[in-house]
């Protein structure tokens, strides 16, 4: 293993402060560059000097170090290391740290202030520990080390520079990442150093029981996408069944032509599937005994086109959530907010999904109507406010039993003044989003006087909340870093209701940026999942003068098998390249996604799920709504996606409300049919 | 005469051709711009985008720019939850730090002494729990500590010396000083008058519904002042105080360190300023949509100036004692206004229009 040696990096900066008719003040540091161990007592004097060279006497002295900090009820606490008003220094995190230090003045002297980097690093070495150390290993396996090491102040150091070596390569190999290779029947001593130190251990290498490996799937013929369970036994030499040799499954592919490719991964329970169609070898190996089946994966081959139905185009702002429902004559209905505008939603009669027709419209005080929802019974409509020029924002409640002529009920702005980003109707309650902080629960069985009941909260005011979703008296909030959260409001399995939610258990999303989730169960398999959607937009936007380049957004859907709550697994993904994800739907295994300027993005979603869902080809159609009567012209930016009756219905932010239909497949032995 | 004329011609001519430049925040446009006023017309010399997140309005709420001018800070107040003070470069206008701060940061200001920015943390909206100010260190663009202060924290200004900086409690109805130096609250005064709370008549205080549920287990503030802005005097050791719930401006003397006179003027004052030489107010009255301008050394409003919108916001001065820069906000989708005031004849004189919803306001410069 190689050695790596510590980069050492301390430097100060000078900040000077111009303050005519006082002396000006030079901070020097000492030592510099300041480096110190973890857990060791250290120091640092500061030293003045005026614009002479001349030492000044000792003032008060403050050190701010600003690296590594956490924020807990938004106060600041720095982790990883403490400097006192003399200097002292207690570090208990190794790592590169940022210290502002303040020379408060004397007389007739200006304030001084220097930056200085005090680098923590470990103690020497003090203990090498293997854990979980095997004394058997099976011929023709490798397994892996695990080493802790320890420095003398009982810090573990990361990462540490360590060398392994085998007494008899012949009979274990050792490789740099720790792997041990067991070549032949015998003993080997394996020895690790790291900092002068050395720990050891004595292994066998024995002979491996197996004599027989089956291994098994149902189907030798799939298409991308499919997950194949394999399945393997093994046997030792009487034919008994064995249990305790570990598995190792591969793959091989071979592309279905030159250059195409042939990517595919199985995780070690067995479970395959392929990104590209080819003809695949899946091997398990158990010791020294392997066994391997071939798979052939064809084209998943389920695209469909669609069609542009009808579009009620939004021309003068953007426009933001939509909505449909079947109103209470029966008819189609959606509605559609606005966005960064003047504060009005539209509302549609969407019936014939051909001819969309604008049929009223509501005006409040807002700069964005993000939101909107209609009630379980079609009844009831309610809008989010942001930017009100009163500040107070909160909710709009509207009468839709008459789409045609809807009638604002009340307004709701008690603990909402931050502004609504979104809302939730669930069985006479309104989950509203307040501040981005919690979500407030308010009853509206009587909607023209809405009553507070509840609220929800993560934690404190450092954590925050984006979006909620509810199916089954289970709400889902989508929490940024927090990931997401499935709290009990009613469905019963904590004892939760409206007014006493009760969480169930959260998940984290990788990337810290979860925006959105839909609960589903899969109809195929049973697992249930929570689809969690990113939304990430470039920070090098800000202040770019070349907005299009740089504000494409990015992000993608997580697939979290929640099947069991308490263990969450992220398993899939879909991932459109070069676009961002934002609003989702679900319906009959098909996932409908306003994928930003990715535009409308179908997914079958059906079956088992793992890996990368867009590379294995589940796109079952995709549609970038151009208009060149925009209000950004030609600005495909797709919000959200409903399906509905056999549609599907979604709002671009440029260009209004759309509805599609996905063609359906025409069947493989159709006949052109000739005049 | 004829001379005199000559040389009155000359001075009007020399004074109309300085350009005056302001930065002034779109809060619902996430914009920032640059107002230029040349003595007659005022007009957005360049508009400047700020944010990254395309559906997502970030909202610019606090300007400053820095004592040598090099520099203008602005708070973005949204964010997830907490906001981001940018750093930008005066001219060019490209952003070159940022660094995250508390829950909406909004108003701000560099002291000239210590070199350190001061951030309220607004949180304007959140639970009614004391908030903070941000230290933040400019030229690293790193926060360096939180100083806990009174609740919905706004109005951060530094005292001519640079050695105190103030921000008033909005609900809790508090003034606070804070050594800039130590990064300590030296000094806290109440400035609510002591009454009689069973028989204040709350429906008439603007609580901006603020209503704590029971069980929170936290005790409920609401300021009937309602401070919203401080602004100490450049040079007679007075602090003036915007009091928004009652229509009043304070008088605070900073040595006795108490209020020292309460002048009723016009409705919801906002924000304050005072002219360089110490001589005049300007308060932005809130709720009338208008700008009043205050004699210091007389106690008394000399004028009352309609602004071009309903909703008047900042102040900002002219370091030459004439004009008085004011955004007014506007309503939902109406754009909002800088209105340009002259503090001599006490009348608007020019008006620009912004994006929506203009708030921070800050002065840069005057070119000749």
């Amino acid at each position: 293993m190689k050695n790596r040696s510590y980069l050492i990096i301390s430097f100060a900066l000078l900040i000077t402060i111009t303050s005519f008719g006082q002396t000006e003040v030079t901070l020097k540091v000492e030592p510099s560059p300041t480096i110190v161990e973890v857990r060791k007592p250290a120091k640092i004097k500061v030293l003045a000097f005026d614009e002479d060279g001349n030492e000044l006497e000792e003032t008060e002295t403050q050190f701010w170090p600003v690296q590594l900090r956490g924020v807990d009820e938004s106060m600041i606490f720095t982790k990883g290391i403490e400097v006192d008003s003399t200097g002292a220094i207690n570090a208990t995190q190794v790592g590169e740290y940022d210290v502002f230090i303040f020379r408060m003045p004397g007389e007739g002297q200006q304030f001084a202030r220097i930056q200085h980097k005090i680098k923590v690093v470990n103690q020497p070495v003090a203990e090498i520990n293997v854990l979980e150390s095997p004394t058997e290993i099976f011929e023709g396996s490798m397994t892996q080390l695990k080493v802790e090491v320890v420095d003398e102040g009982g810090t573990k150091i990361n990462n540490p520079d360590l060398s392994v070596t085998s007494s008899k390569d012949e009979v274990i190999g050792v490789d740099d990442f720790l792997n041990l290779y067991a070549n032949s029947l015998g003993k080997s001593t394996i020895e690790i150093e790291a900092g002068g130190l050395s720990a050891s251990i004595n292994l066998q290498v024995v002979k491996n029981p197996v004599e027989k490996i089956s291994l098994s799937v149902p189907n030798t013929v799939a298409r991308t996408g499919d997950v194949l369970q394999f399945s393997t036994i093994l046997l030792d030499k009487g034919g008994n069944a064995i249990s305790d040799v570990p598995l190792v499954y591969s793959v091989n592919g071979k592309p279905i032509s030159p250059g195409a490719g042939a990517s595919a991964m199985i995780g070690q329970d067995g479970r395959f599937v392929a990104e590209d169609p080819g003809f695949y070898t899946i091997s398990v190996s158990a010791g020294n005994r392997s066994a391997s089946k071939a798979v052939q994966i064809g084209e998943r081959s389920i695209s469909r086109t669609v069609t542009v139905k009808g579009q009620g185009r939004v021309s003068d702002q953007h426009t933001s959530d939509l909505w449909v429902w079947e109103g209470v004559d029966g008819k189609d209905y959606a509605v559609t907010g606005t966005w960064g505008s003047d504060g009005k939603a539209y509302f549609w009669d969407v019936t014939n999904p051909s001819s969309i027709v604008k049929i009223d419209s509501v005006q409040v005080d807002a700069r964005t109507v993000n939101d909107v929802k209609v009630s379980e019974d079609g009844k009831v409509c309610v809008i989010s406010r942001e930017g009100a020029s009163n500040r107070k924002n909160g909710i709009i409640i509207i009468d839709v039993t008459d789409p045609r002529n809807v009638n604002i009920l009340s307004e709701y702005t008690d603990r909402l003044t931050g502004g609504v980003h979104n809302v939730y109707i669930y069985k006479n309650h309104v989950y509203a989003l307040s501040n981005g902080e919690w979500y407030e629960i308010i009853n509206i069985e009587d909607p023209k006087n809405p009553k507070r009941v509840g609220e929800f909260q993560l934690g404190n005011s450092a954590n925050s909340i984006h979006d909620v979703w509810i199916r089954d008296g289970i709400a889902y909030s989508s929490n940024w870093a927090d990931g997401i959260a499935m709290v009990d409001i009613g469905n019963g399995i904590k004892g939760g209701s409206p007014s006493n939610p009760v969480e169930i258990s959260r998940a984290h999303v990788n990337g810290d940026a979860n925006h959105a989730a839909f609960p589903y169960k899969s109809k195929d398999t049973g697992k249930f999942y929570v689809i969690a959607g990113d939304e990430i937009f470039p920070l090098a936007a800000m202040n770019s003068d070349n907005l299009q380049d740089v504000f494409i957004p990015s992000g993608y859907l997580h697939f979290m098998d929640m099947t069991d709550p308490d263990n969450p697994q992220e398993v899939a993904r879909y991932e459109v390249p070069e676009a961002g994800s934002h609003n989702f739907w679900i319906e009959d295994d098909i996932l409908y996604i306003g994928y930003y300027n990715g535009g409308l993005r179908v997914v079958d979603i059906s079956g088992d799920l793992m890996g990368d869902l867009y590379k294995q080809g589940r796109e079952i159609a995709k549609f970038l709504p151009y208009d060149a009567k925009g209000f950004i012209p030609n600005n495909p930016f797709v919000w959200g996606a409903q399906p509905h009756k056999g549609h599907v219905f979604f709002s671009d932010f440029n260009s209004g409300l759309w509805s599609v239909q996905v063609d359906p497949v025409i069947p493989d032995n159709t006949e052109v049919q000739m005049k | 005469m004829k001379k005199l004329l000559l040389l009155l011609c000359l001075f009007a001519h020399l004074s109309y051709a300085q350009k005056y430049y302001a930065y002034v925040t779109a809060e619902s446009e996430d914009e920032v711009a640059l107002i230029e006023f040349d003595g007659k017309e005022a007009v957005v010399a360049k508009t400047i985008p700020v944010g990254y997140k395309v559906s997502e309005i970030e909202g610019p709420h606090g300007i400053t720019v820095a004592p040598d001018g090099e520099h203008w800070y602005l708070s973005m107040a949204h964010g997830n939850p907490f906001g981001t003070v940018y750093k930008f470069k005066t001219g060019t206008d490209q952003v070159v730090g940022s660094t995250s701060l508390g829950i909406f940061p909004a108003s701000m200001q560099i002291s000239p002494v210590s070199g350190l920015l001061f951030c309220v943390n607004f949180n304007l909206h959140g639970k009614m729990v004391p908030s903070t100010v941000s230290v933040v260190e400019p030229n690293a663009m790193m926060e360096l500590k939180k100083v806990p202060v009174g609740v919905m924290p706004h109005g951060s200004r530094i005292s001519s010396d640079g050695t105190k900086q103030y921000s008033v409690g909005m609900m809790s109805g508090e003034l606070f000083e804070i050594n800039t130096l130590s990064l300590e609250v030296s000094r806290i005064l109440p400035l609510d008058e002591k009454v009689d709370h069973s028989k204040m008549d709350h429906s008439k205080m603007n609580h901006m519904n603020h209503s704590m549920a029971e069980g929170d287990g936290m005790q409920m503030q609401h300021s009937a002042t309602k401070p919203t802005w401080v602004q100490p005097h450049p040079s007679n050791g007075k602090i003036y105080v915007a009091g928004n719930g009652t229509n009043e401006i304070l008088e605070i003397d900073g040595t006795s360190w108490e209020v020292t006179s309460r002048w009723a003027c016009g409705k919801a004052p906002y924000n304050l300023d005072i002219t360089p030489d110490g001589n005049k107010l300007v308060v932005s009255y809130k709720g009338e949509g208008a700008t009043g301008i205050w004699d210091l050394n007389e106690g008394k409003e000399l004028g009352k100036i309609q602004n071009t919108r309903s909703i008047s916001h900042g102040v900002a001065m002219s370091p030459d004692n004439k004009y008085a820069f004011i955004s007014v906000e506007g309503k939902g989708g109406q754009p909002g206004s800088v209105d340009v005031i002259d503090l001599v004849s006490l009348k608007l004189v020019a008006s620009a229009e912004t994006g929506k919803q203009a708030g921070g306001i800050a002065f840069w410069k005057v070119d000749p």
